[in-house]
């Protein structure tokens, strides 16, 4: 207890602490440059751990997203998340799912819990979802899913083109 | 319906714990010795319902700590109000006897980290991290337990060494500390230096509990992922720190790749043997 810094009379800027840390987040989340003086082998390492932690949460919130892509799961979220900063483990996984799908590569699984979010929220990809309060329609690769008064059914599930092997039942759910 | 009344709030925790998850949910809930365990706080409503599993806990007095990982207690800006006003609302309707939170920040620039990172061990971050403890005092309803966070990287320049930085900090503040075993292992191994020595000067009388997890090597760094069993040398590691002074609770923290109910309480048990606890399973 003792010299305790006041909260209200301490000075809050501490301009090169601030920019510093900025800089080691842009370096490790955004693509930045590394930050003068760093060892790029520890760098690197705390980039790849903060990678798989933020799969790991995106794949609690897109379970189906995650098994769908089973063992391509951890790498293919990487390679997408590497250079982009987290909105949040809802938006990161709904932008992921959008990205694979405009590439006719979201697996069949992932396409309905897609199609049913879609039909649940309204997002813009830039904001935070929100409830529709209209009744609507989902699609996403074949699914269709219909939401009424805020209760949502998949109407159409996605065509499985082959057996997939995982497809539902992978263990990458992060659960 | 809980009883927020009829539930005296617990004087602290004690004896052998477990991180509450609600995939794990179930498993705790089964514990029958179990008297401790800690909640991730920005899972916690501030209002509405609780978890089912949480509200059967405290019905059995069984003492729950929320744990902060996003305040960014270390952040160069001034904590955020509003995340301060959760932690302090989940403390209140839990009862918690303390909360805790890292030494770290996880944002800056308008970006989110997504994890905890480490502070450069400067003068200028000691007082950044020691007017935001404050902060945060000003509004908790109960004591806080601050904890040193496992890092891949250090900055390049530190000025203090992490015994003089931790101590500077607790010392400043008065807060309590979280003391985690694992993290302590994982940054002597990554560094090269003995993990004993950082026990030797650490204020231990200070540890409110501490926290043991596991973890796995793998290019070249220890990772401390709460997703792989707890190894042998973090085992040891808590028999060193109760040989000098036995905090008053061990708690098991898992993250996820939950194992079998069975290597679980294994865990739990290996736990409560290197301390001289009395099993909770």
């Amino acid at each position: 207890m003792t010299g305790e810094p006041d909260g209200d009379s301490t000075p809050t800027p501490r301009a090169g602490l601030a920019e510093r840390q900025a800089e080691l987040v842009a370096a490790l989340v955004a693509g930045g440059p590394p930050p003068p003086g760093f060892a790029p082998g520890p760098l690197a390492a705390t980039r790849a751990a903060l990678l798989r932690k933020r799969a790991g949460e995106v794949a609690r919130h897109w379970p189906l997203l995650a098994a769908g892509l089973g063992a391509r799961w951890s790498t293919t979220f990487a390679e997408w998340a590497a250079r982009r900063p987290t909105a949040g483990s809802l938006r990161d996984g709904w932008d992921l799912a959008r990205a694979l799908h405009a590439q006719h590569a979201l697996p069949p699984a992932a396409a309905e819990e897609l199609a049913v979010r879609e039909a649940r929220l309204r997002y813009d990809g830039l904001r935070a979802p929100r409830p529709r309060r209209a009744p609507a329609v989902g699609r996403a690769g074949g699914a269709v899913a219909v939401q009424i008064a805020g209760r949502v059914r998949l109407l159409r599930p996605a065509p499985r083109v082959s057996t997939l092997a995982g497809d539902a039942v992978a263990d990458a759910a992060g659960s | 319906m809980w009883g927020r009344r009829r539930v005296r709030r617990m004087t602290g925790p004690s004896g052998v714990g477990i991180g509450w998850r609600p995939e794990i949910a179930g498993f705790v809930a089964e514990l029958p010795g179990l008297r401790f365990v800690e909640v991730v706080a920005e899972g916690v409503p501030a209002s509405g319902p609780l978890p089912t599993g949480l509200t059967q806990l405290r019905e059995r007095a069984v003492t729950v700590v929320p744990h902060g990982v996003r305040l960014s207690l270390g952040g160069a800006e001034p904590v955020d109000p509003a995340r301060v006003a959760h932690l302090a609302a989940v403390a209140q309707r839990l009862d918690a006897p303390l909360v805790s939170e890292h030494i770290a920040f996880v944002r800056a620039g308008g970006l989110e980290a997504g994890h905890l990172l480490p502070l450069p061990r400067s003068r200028e971050a000691v007082d950044a991290v020691c007017a935001n403890v404050a902060r945060a005092q000003a509004e908790l309803p109960v004591p806080i337990a601050l904890e040193p966070i496992a890092a891949l990287v250090d900055w390049p320049d530190d000025e203090l060494d992490e015994a003089d930085f931790l101590t500077e900090i607790l010392d400043r503040t008065g807060a309590l500390l979280l003391l985690d075993v694992a993290n302590v292992h994982a940054n002597a191994r990554n560094r090269g230096v003995d993990p004993l020595a950082l026990l030797d000067r650490l204020p231990l009388e200070r540890v409110a509990y501490a926290h043991v997890a596991g973890g796995a090597e793998h290019g070249g760094f220890y990772h401390d992922t709460h997703t792989d069993p707890v190894p042998t040398a973090v085992l040891e590691l808590v028999g060193a720190l109760c040989a000098r002074r036995r905090p008053p609770a061990l708690l098991l923290e898992r993250d996820g790749h939950y194992p079998p109910a069975a290597d679980l309480r294994a865990e739990l048990d290996a736990l409560a043997a290197a301390a001289g606890f009395p099993a909770v399973t």
